[in-house]
C-alpha cells in the first residue's frame, strides 16, 4: 500500500474508533458516587423503565451507560419500554445502532427487554425476539408478584379492550401494572393528555385495581398526582428530549425536562419504590407507593417522596 | 356464480360468528347494526375475509416468520410478502373493499364521530403526528412509508366500525381512512377525505 493511501486508511480507522468510543456506553463511575434511594430488599422485583429512546444518538448511549453503572448497585433483571423503540426506519442497521449497541452491556448481562409499540415503531418489531413480544401487538408477563400488561395504544380496538379486561380479571391478587406509549395524563405542551384513550382505559384500571401506569410519547419525565387512586408516570425522555416542554400544571407532582432520564423500580410485597435518574446521574425524583389490597384499605395516595430530587414540584 | 356462492356462504358463517362471539363488557363484537347497515357491514366483512385469505395463501409460500434475533429476516419477510401480494393484486384498485355503498356508510359513521359530541376528543386523538395531506397521499398497493409515524385511530371510532381481523387495521393518513395490512405494511384500500 502506498504511504499516502496507508495514511488515509489509518486515519479512517482512527476516525471509526473515535466514532465508536463516542457512541459506546461510557466507563462506569465509582460505585460510591451513585446515589441509590431504593431499599434493595431481599427477593424484590427490580426493573428499569425507558421510553422514546431509539434515536441512535449520543445521549441515548450516554443514558444507557448510566443504566449500566446503576445496575452494579441495583441489579435490575429486566427493562420495560414505553415505545418509540426505533425511530426512522427498521433496517437491520437501525436495530443495531438504536438498540443492540446502546444496550449491549445490559443484553450481554442477560437483562430482558419487554417492549411496547410507539407511533414511530413499525408493527413488525413484535417479531424481534429481544423485545419479548412473541409476535403480539399486546401481551402480558408476570415477574414475581407483579403482573404487567403491555398495551398498544396506537390501536385500542374493542378486541384489545376485551382482552385486557379478561386478563385483568385473571390477574389475581398481584400488583397490576400497565404500560404503553401515549400518556393518559401529561402536562407537556407538545402532545399533552390522551383523553380519548383515557376514556376507554381508565375505567378498566379503576375497576380491576391497576395502581401504576407507565407511558411516554411526550419527551419529558413527569409524575402525575394520583388520579382515581392510580399513579401515572411519563418516561419519554430516554433518548429524545423536548427540553422545557413540560408546563407545570395542577396534574404535576414532579417533572423533569432538562435532560434524558430513566426510572428504576423495586417492588417488595405491597410497596413499590421508584427512582428517576438523569443522564448525568442526578436523582430527579424518588418515592414509594403503597398497594391497596382488599383487606388493607390503604390508599396509594400521593406518592411519598423520599429524596429531595432535582425535578421541580 | 361460483364466486357469488362462496361470498354468500361466507356471509352466512360470519352472521353465526357475530351472534355467538362474546365481546368486551358483554357487548357483541360487531357494532350494533340493523337492516341496511347490517347488510352493508356484511358485504365489507366478506371482502375483508377474501383479502385475508389471499394474504394467508401468499404468506404460506414464504418461510414462516417467527420471533427472531435477526432483524434482517423480519424486513425480508415484510418486503417479500408485500411484493407477492402486490403481484397477486396487480389489478386491485380503490373501492374493491370499500365499495361505493360501504364508503357511504363509513363516511356517515366517521362524520358522526368527527362532527358529533365526541368531535373534540376524536380530533385531538388524530392531531399529533398526523401527516398533512399535502405531504402524503397513499394509494392501493403502496407501502406505508416508514418515516410517517402512526396516528392513533380514535378508539371510539373503532368501536363503531366493523372489527377487523388482526391482519388488517384502520389507519388514518392525513384525511384519508386507509385499510392497512399489518404484516406487509401495504395499503389495501382507502376512503379519500374520509375525515371531514
Ligand atoms: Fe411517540
Amino acid at each position: 500500500m502506498p504511504a499516502k493511501r496507508r495514511a488515509a486508511f489509518f486515519s479512517l480507522v482512527a476516525l471509526a474508533a473515535l466514532g465508536l468510543s463516542l457512541y459506546a456506553p461510557e466507563l462506569p463511575s465509582p460505585l460510591s458516587a451513585l446515589e441509590l434511594t431504593l431499599p434493595l430488599k431481599a427477593n424484590s422485583v427490580r426493573f428499569a423503565v425507558i421510553g422514546d429512546m431509539g434515536t441512535g444518538e449520543k445521549p441515548q448511549y450516554e443514558l444507557a451507560g448510566k443504566m449500566v453503572e446503576y445496575r452494579q448497585k441495583f441489579p435490575f433483571e429486566f427493562v420495560i419500554t414505553v415505545g418509540d423503540n426505533i425511530y426512522d426506519g427498521d433496517a437491520p442497521a437501525d436495530y443495531e445502532s438504536k438498540f443492540e449497541r446502546p444496550y449491549k452491556l445490559l443484553l450481554d448481562a442477560g437483562v430482558k427487554f419487554y417492549a411496547t409499540l410507539g407511533n414511530h415503531d413499525k408493527p413488525n418489531q413484535r417479531f424481534y425476539k429481544p423485545f419479548n413480544m412473541n409476535g403480539q401487538q399486546y401481551y402480558t408477563h408476570k415477574n414475581g408478584n407483579v403482573r404487567f400488561f403491555a398495551l398498544d395504544t396506537n390501536y385500542m380496538n374493542p378486541q384489545q379492550l376485551a382482552w385486557l379486561e379478561k386478563e385483568l380479571q385473571n390477574a389475581g391478587s398481584d400488583w397490576a401494572i400497565c404500560y404503553f406509549h401515549h400518556a393518559l395524563y401529561s402536562s407537556a405542551s407538545f402532545h399533552g393528555s390522551a383523553t380519548e384513550l383515557r376514556g376507554v382505559l381508565e375505567p378498566l384500571f379503576v375497576k380491576y385495581g391497576v395502581q401504576v401506569v407507565f407511558a411516554g410519547h411526550d419527551h419529558v419525565y413527569e409524575r402525575v398526582k394520583p388520579q382515581k387512586g392510580i399513579q401515572y408516570f411519563t418516561e419519554g425522555a430516554s433518548g429524545s428530549l423536548r427540553a422545557g416542554n413540560l408546563k407545570k400544571s395542577a396534574l404535576t407532582a414532579v417533572g423533569y425536562d432538562r435532560d434524558r432520564s430513566f426510572m428504576l423500580v423495586e417492588i417488595s410485597g405491597d410497596e413499590l419504590y421508584f427512582q428517576t435518574i438523569s443522564r448525568t446521574g442526578q436523582t430527579v425524583d424518588s418515592g414509594v407507593i403503597q398497594r391497596v389490597t382488599a383487606t388493607s384499605g390503604v390508599s396509594s395516595g400521593p406518592a411519598e417522596q423520599v429524596g429531595p430530587g432535582a425535578g421541580y414540584e | 356464480m361460483k364466486r357469488r356462492n362462496r361470498v354468500t356462504r361466507l356471509i352466512g358463517w360470519l352472521s353465526v360468528f357475530a351472534v355467538v362471539t362474546p365481546g368486551f363488557a358483554g357487548q357483541p363484537r360487531v357494532p350494533q347494526a340493523s337492516g341496511e347497515d347490517a347488510r352493508v357491514f356484511k358485504i365489507f366483512t366478506a371482502r375483508v375475509q377474501e383479502y385475508v385469505k389471499l394474504q394467508k395463501n401468499v404468506e404460506a409460500s414464504l418461510p414462516a416468520l417467527k420471533p427472531t434475533n435477526d432483524a434482517a429476516r423480519i424486513a425480508e419477510h415484510e418486503h417479500a410478502l408485500a411484493r407477492k401480494i402486490v403481484q397477486a393484486r396487480s389489478g386491485a384498485g380503490q373501492g374493491d373493499i370499500f365499495t361505493d355503498e360501504v364508503t357511504r356508510q363509513f363516511r356517515r359513521i366517521i362524520r358522526g364521530e368527527f362532527q358529533g359530541p365526541n368531535a373534540l376528543q376524536a380530533r385531538r386523538t388524530i392531531r399529533p403526528d398526523n401527516p398533512s395531506k399535502a405531504v402524503v397521499r397513499l394509494h392501493v398497493n403502496d407501502v406505508y412509508p416508514e418515516n410517517i409515524p402512526l396516528t392513533t385511530t380514535p378508539p371510539t371510532l373503532l368501536s363503531k366500525l366493523p372489527e377487523l381481523p388482526k391482519e388488517l387495521a384502520y389507519r388514518i393518513v392525513g384525511r384519508d381512512l386507509t385499510l392497512k395490512d399489518t404484516k406487509a405494511g401495504l395499503i389495501v384500500d382507502l376512503i379519500p377525505n374520509a375525515i371531514p
